[in-house]
């Protein structure tokens, strides 16, 4: 199978998925079915190894994305040939696969309901009790979904995984304070991952710009965490692009902005001569990164289409207004 | 100066095939037969309740947030140091709640630790048992016999090493006695058995060996007879009184003075 098979699919582009998955019916055909660890043939063949089955785990979820259900159940079966019905993880992967295949609400809803039943009899089913919080975001439950997830966390404290999901959903019922927490959870497993540090900027700046109080605290706070994002990471386009939104609206509110609100807890509101340079470099910064992505210089070839025609956009506008 | 002659042996070369050869054949069917017995004793690890999940995790969480307390800021590093040293000793995430203040359970009486010696015993046997059969059965029928002539000198150290059951004093050390074989094959036949097996086999002796002297860290961690109660109260007193460093001090000066455009 291709090297592609063996990361989580996830993060593959459409484009690979699909051929991922076009190749499925070959791919199947060309590896081996059944591997009995017990028959002496194995002396003989190669040997098994886990990365047959995390390849099999893909391709079944690459399969599912781009519609070829068939595939997908010949992946499902010979999973559930080898570790068996009752493993954990095969379980939330047949939950996953009847998900896909539900036609409409009330067959989903028969899952949720087949999730619990499993969840009554062993509660410690961590796979499965995931699987039920995305079905309940699924069908549109999310405050249920947010307190299923509280008690995850509430027993699993340190699965990165679930708090990213949960300050997910708190910034979909505009909840940020709460998000923020759920986003510094992620960061104290995680101290060193940059997209978090950008992702809990945004969620700051998100909280600054929609709240009365304490804007420029939450703004100061976003502006810091997204200076560390391209700390981590170098020409870190995201991180950039929040720096610049971050600056741009801290240089409109801190003229008249009053000094009164940086005495109390929390870092001060750094000056406004600071916060001129960085947009500046934040705007050199972006051109940069734009045209360098789109004449396609060896080194910059990684950034996201969508991602570099927002940041052209944002730059265009702040153009605009200075010509103006 | 007289020349030490040397030493030749008439043997007869039946020896070599009714002796040798089953020798190093039973000993490669017996390694093999020890890696399917061990795969089909073992026993699978014994599921953890949510609570005992629970608990590993929150003193892991309480680690963490000692590790990696410079990326968040200090009012909400205050806030959950407050929380979480709070809960430590007031024995929230124990398992057994009411069990706190008790002395850790003995691990022999304690059944989660039993199952783990069992497994331990279950190893130990399977290596056991067919090394003493092996050996009774070598000793009983091809115990005294020479077999063959080790191409290289040796000191007369090894004499007892490889001449085990032939107790002659003058015999130049390069030759072998049967048991001596048997020996060398219990040690000598690891690549045999990676080659047929895989890398990860139970045939061989020596991952044995090795597991049993060191189990892993986290088996430690959380293992029989350590106190969760106590870990707890040592991680309160470590949250207490850390000194944290706010990472963002100053990011935007830094920043500034790295990035060149």
């Amino acid at each position: 199978m291709s090297s592609s098979l063996s990361h989580p699919p996830a993060h593959l582009p459409p484009a690979v998925a699909l051929q991922l998955s076009q190749q499925a019916p070959v791919t199947l055909r060309s590896t081996p079915s059944v591997i009995s660890s017990y028959s002496f043939t194995t002396l003989w063949s190669a040997a098994e190894t886990p990365e047959l089955w995390t390849e099999y785990e893909n391709l079944m979820l690459s399969c599912l994305r781009t519609g070829d259900e068939q595939s997908a159940g010949v992946c499902l079966e010979r999973l559930t040939e080898r570790f068996g019905a009752e493993n954990e993880r095969l379980m939330a992967l047949r939950g996953l696969f009847q998900e896909a295949i539900a036609k409409d609400d009330a067959t989903l809803k028969q899952v949720l309901e087949e999730y619990e039943t499993i969840l009554t009899k062993d509660p410690s089913n961590m796979p499965v009790s995931k699987r039920r919080i995305a079905l309940l975001k699924t069908l549109g439950k999310t405050t249920e979904a947010i307190t299923a997830l509280n008690e995850f966390v509430d027993s699993s404290p340190t699965d990165a995984e679930a708090w990213a999901e949960l300050a997910d959903l708190y910034v979909t019922q505009g909840m940020y304070p709460q998000a923020i927490f759920a986003l510094e959870e992620v960061l104290l497993i995680t101290p060193y991952a940059w997209n978090i540090h950008a992702r809990l900027g945004e969620v700051l700046f998100m909280a600054g710009s929609s709240g009365d109080t304490s804007t420029d605290k939450y703004l100061a706070e976003a502006l810091r965490r997204f200076c560390r994002s391209i700390e981590l990471c170098d020409d870190y386009l995201r991180g950039y692009y929040g720096l610049k939104l971050t600056t741009n609206k801290l240089l409109t509110s801190l003229p008249q902005a009053s000094r009164q609100s940086k005495s109390d807890s929390g870092l001060p509101i750094p000056d406004i001569k600071t916060v001129e340079r960085l947009n500046e470099t934040a705007t050199a910064k972006l051109s940069e990164i734009v045209r360098r992505s789109v004449s396609g210089e060896s080194g910059w070839e990684g950034y996201e289409n969508a991602e570099v025609i927002a940041a052209k956009a944002l730059l265009d506008s702040g153009a605009a207004k200075s010509i103006r | 100066m007289a020349q030490i002659p040397v030493q030749t042996i008439h043997r007869d070369p039946q020896l070599f095939y009714w002796i040798l050869i089953p020798i190093t054949v039973v000993m490669i069917l017996t390694g093999i037969l020890r890696h399917y017995a061990t795969v089909l004793m073992a026993t699978t690890p014994k599921k953890q309740e949510l609570p005992a999940i629970r608990e590993q995790r929150s003193l892991l969480r309480g680690i963490n947030l000692r590790t990696n307390a410079n990326a968040i800021s200090p009012v909400s590093f205050q806030a959950r140091k407050d929380y979480l040293v709070n809960a430590y000793e007031k024995g929230d995430f124990l398992k057994e709640p009411d069990k706190k203040g008790q002395a850790a359970p003995n691990p022999m009486t304690d059944p989660a630790a039993m199952e783990g010696m069992m497994g331990m015993m279950k190893g130990n046997m399977a290596m056991m048992i067919p090394q003493t059969l092996i050996m009774g059965w070598i000793n009983a029928f091809f115990s005294g016999f020479v077999m063959i002539k080790l191409p290289f000198p040796l000191t007369i150290k090894f004499k007892s090493m490889l001449q085990a059951g032939v107790a002659t004093r003058d015999m130049d050390p390069q030759w072998m006695s049967s048991i001596s074989w048997y020996v060398l094959c219990i040690f000598g036949l690891q690549s045999v058995f990676n080659y047929l097996l895989g890398s990860d086999n139970a045939a061989s002796q020596m991952a044995q060996q090795m597991g049993q002297m060191g189990p892993g860290a986290g088996a430690q961690m959380f293992g029989p007879g350590v106190d969760p109660d106590k870990q707890f109260q040592a991680e309160a007193e470590n949250l207490s009184v850390l000194a944290q460093e706010y990472t963002l001090v100053g990011v935007e000066e830094r920043l500034l003075e790295t990035v060149r455009v």
